[in-house]
């Protein structure tokens, strides 16, 4: 579904990505990990399109994205949550689904004033599902930056469920959580994965990489080292001396 | 109501309008200094139009409203590319070429045994619209507040739609607007348009209410004003720029000892609410929790 084929990013004189070859396949839970600094948020940075690649291309469903602006590779199917938590701060909750709905082009729009002002009922629906998925039914109407910590982290993937993606890339989406949130989360990503998405996992929690993905590709210096099954990986000795020696004791 | 009163007050009504301009620009994260150009180009076009071409004033509004507009459009498409700082000195540059402009622009006609139009540096004479249509200055007053009002309502029905929406998420975030698929170049020129359009057309008011317009009306005061109604006023809700205005022009010329230091006042009142309260009065925040305590009162249930 996404093929990475050489990827090739440099900033200056970095050499952040260097010939990258990843092959995601249609509803699986890809993980892509490795040490800080090794290149995984510049690959999600490269797949959503905010820098174009140095070289190499990015395929997604048959199309190369090459030159297609982030907005239209939403469009396309592809959609991202931050590892530092962005949401629209002064927007409510429901509010904020809403926008995520809206910027899609909605077909099953009713009358003219339902769609300028985006909530026809199609939507509602939609986005009370959303909410009751996500666990923030009651917050409805809450401002976004009133929101306790775990509970923005589950409006912001449920903002970009909300966009109805094929391809999901969540960057780190368990950073800061403690281990009750992490077990939580896991059952979130699941239930996403059910529903039809494709998920491409940046992840530095092990309790969540290793108990929810499918195959693991792990990345060092900008260079795929290892790809496997979370076992294969767990036992992998290039894996160890890169990744696990160097945050061994300190699974969060 | 005496004449002075009624000029204050269509002041207000008219400058709410550049203010609204500059609003609609800084709900969308930008900060324009050159709202005055469009507020200009109203003025002009519409008195062309109504003193030198006998159109009515309704149409003189909207030509100049949408000349304004196709001019901010234009001006936009070509500076939001760029962000923060270098919009807001391009557009300043845009305005004051504008103005300079006007310097040099000469177009006359003979109307009745004398030369009516623009004459450069010599400013426009002559747009006698309410005269001849026996319109009085309370009359125009109420034109003013009329047109002022439907562009109000027409903003707060702009928020409340998915444009209005898109417009907040630009302000907000841009970067994720254009992560969840918003086209953001394209919906900041659509609001400076609008906010052409808006600018545009208290321009045209303005150049009927007063019969005599020049360029230096339309220098950079004239923006800087309108970006510091809507910062003090809030950026919550298309009536805080309201509050901006009548708190300025309404309350520091109403208090007569004030008016010889008002421009200090106004300076300190600034800096005090960027301080403070740096997205005004009624920002979002405060504006929600008032429409949440109106809606609990009301006991209505949308949202």
């Amino acid at each position: 579904m996404l093929e990475l084929k050489g990827v090739t990013k440099r900033f200056g004189g970095v050499q952040a990505v260097n010939g990258l070859d990843i092959s995601v396949a249609e509803n699986e839970i890809f993980g892509l990990i490795g040490p800080n600094g090794s290149g995984k948020s510049t690959t999600v940075n490269l797949i959503c399109g905010i820098y174009p690649v140095t070289a190499g291309e990015i395929v997604f469903n048959g199309k190369n994205l090459a030159g297609l602006p982030p907005h239209k590779r939403l469009r396309a199917g592809i959609a991202r949550t931050f590892q530092n938590i962005r949401l629209f701060p002064n927007l409510t909750v429901w509010q904020n689904l809403l926008v995520a709905r809206n910027s899609m082009e909605d077909v099953h729009s009713q009358s003219f004033l339902a769609r300028w002002l985006g909530e026809t009922r199609h939507t509602r629906g939609e986005i009370e599902s959303i909410l009751e998925f996500s666990d923030l039914a009651d917050k409805a109407d809450d401002l976004a930056s009133n929101l306790a910590f775990g509970e923005q982290r589950r409006l912001e993937l449920a903002r970009a469920a909300a966009a109805k993606p094929r391809l999901l890339l969540l960057d780190e989406p368990a950073a800061g959580m403690n281990r009750e949130e992490v077990q939580d989360l896991i059952h979130r990503v699941r239930g996403l994965r059910d529903s039809g998405i494709t998920i491409l996992l940046v992840e530095h929690v092990m309790q969540l990489v290793m108990n929810v993905t499918d195959r693991i590709c792990v990345i060092n210096f900008g260079q795929k080292i290892a790809q496997g099954t979370p076992d294969e990986i767990q036992n992998h000795s290039a894996v160890q001396e890169a990744y696990f020696g160097t945050t061994a004791g300190d699974p969060d | 109501m005496d004449a002075y009163h009624v000029t204050v007050l269509s002041n207000i009504g008219m400058i709410s309008l550049i203010a609204l301009s500059a609003y609609l620009l800084l709900v969308c994260g930008e900060i324009s200094f050159g709202q005055q150009a469009y507020f200009g180009i109203g003025a002009y076009i519409s008195g062309i139009a109504t003193a030198m071409w006998g159109w009515p004033l309704w149409s003189g509004m909207l030509a100049g409203g949408l000349i304004g507009a196709s001019a901010a459009a234009f001006v936009g498409a070509l500076t939001l590319r760029i962000n923060g700082f270098y919009f807001s000195i391009a557009t300043l540059a845009f305005a004051e070429m504008m103005r300079l402009l006007l310097y040099v622009f000469r177009y006359q006609v003979e109307i009745g045994g004398e030369l009516v139009g623009p004459d450069g540096e010599n400013g426009f004479h002559g747009i006698r619209w309410i005269f001849e249509n026996d319109i009085s200055t309370v009359e125009f007053m109420w034109i003013i507040y009329g047109v002022l009002a439907s562009v109000v309502a027409g903003m707060m029905f702009m928020e409340r739609s998915r444009l209005g929406r898109i417009f907040r998420m630009i302000g907000q975030d841009d970067m994720l607007a254009r992560m969840q698929g918003v086209n953001v170049l394209l919906y900041k020129v659509l609001a400076a348009l609008i906010a052409g359009f808006i600018a545009g057309v208290g321009g045209s008011l303005y150049a009927h209410s007063f019969t005599y317009i020049e360029p230096q009306f339309f220098n950079v005061m004239l923006g800087v004003h309108g970006l510091a109604y809507g910062l003090i006023g809030g950026l919550g809700v298309a009536f805080g720029p309201l509050v901006g205005v009548a708190i300025d022009i309404g309350f520091l010329e109403a208090i007569r000892w004030i008016q010889g230091y008002r421009m200090i006042a106004f300076g300190g009142l600034v800096a005090v609410m960027l301080i403070f309260w740096p997205r005004g009065i009624f920002d979002e925040k405060r504006w929600y929790s008032i429409r949440r305590c109106l809606r609990r009162m009301c006991g209505a249930e949308t949202s």
